[in-house]
């Protein structure tokens, strides 16, 4: 893939999360985070690293978007649109993330990273898997173990108690 | 070839858009859309750093499956406690939910 893929995916990237975070209707706000989900899913693919991307969609634009639209709709009473949405002290905080995000991108540029790219090759799926289950299996099974949690936990807070 | 860096200055800009919003948002739904930024924003790094860099047996992308598995535990339980808040305080401002302070 050439570089003008990456300009491209990384302008969608920024803009998306920016009006993703701004926005002030709160359900167009989900719809901004899915754009910029599936964007950084395109950035997955150009990384070489194809089924990341998949499961970045599959789970994220497919599964945690749902959510977020449910628990938008159950909860939308309010009048999104002409309440505001942002904070008081919002100069603030912008003063204090750009300061922050000067701090990074220095310390970024300053580091002297390797200029050469190892001529490694994209780990294969089956790599991936058998790694996962292999070398990893531990922290895989925990994984289980809290998403299993997590499903009792929502099940229990979510009942209704009257 | 892109260079490294510039991956890494994209996640810290999706990071630091993260922040603000978890910062400035009122609504708490808004702070979870933030906070999914900042995961990615991590995301980005960790596959980057596995092509760039090299690790043995792809462990960015291992990596940043368990922060995706991780994130998704997560938001599933903050949507739900986010509807029981609503339930109960009728309300999703951050500025209206002062019950730990009355």
């Amino acid at each position: 893939m050439n570089e003008a893929a990456f300009y491209f995916i990384a302008a969608g990237v920024c803009v998306f999360a920016v009006m993703a975070v701004t926005g002030r209707d709160i359900f167009h706000c989900a719809l901004w985070l899915a754009m910029t989900l599936l964007s950084v899913a395109g950035i997955y693919f150009y990384l070489d690293a194809p089924f990341l991307g998949v499961i970045q969609i599959l789970v994220y634009v497919g599964g945690i978007i749902t959510l977020f639209v449910f628990a938008i709709k159950l909860t939308a009473n309010i009048g999104y649109k002409s309440i505001r949405q942002t904070s008081k002290q919002w100069a603030l905080a912008l003063f204090i993330t750009a300061l922050l995000l000067c701090v990074l991108s220095r310390v970024f540029a300053a580091h002297p990273w390797a200029q050469t790219v190892l001529n490694v090759p994209a780990a294969s799926i089956a790599q991936i898997g058998r790694s996962l289950m292999m070398n990893y299996a531990v922290p895989f099974e925990f994984m289980s173990v809290i998403l299993l949690a997590a499903m009792v936990g929502a099940i229990v807070i979510g009942k209704d108690k009257r | 070839m892109i260079p490294l860096e510039y991956f890494t200055l994209l996640s810290a800009f999706l990071f630091c858009v993260g922040i603000y919003g978890a910062l400035t948002r009122r609504n708490v739904i808004g702070i979870l859309i933030s906070i999914e930024l900042i995961l990615n924003a991590a995301n980005i790094n960790l596959v980057a750093f596995n092509k760039y860099l090299g690790t043995k047996d792809a462990l960015g992308q291992i990596f940043s499956l368990f922060v995706i598995a991780i994130a998704a535990a997560a938001s599933v339980v903050g949507l739900v406690l986010i509807i029981a808040i609503y339930r109960n305080a009728k309300t999703l401002f951050t500025d209206g939910l002062t019950l730990m302070k009355d």
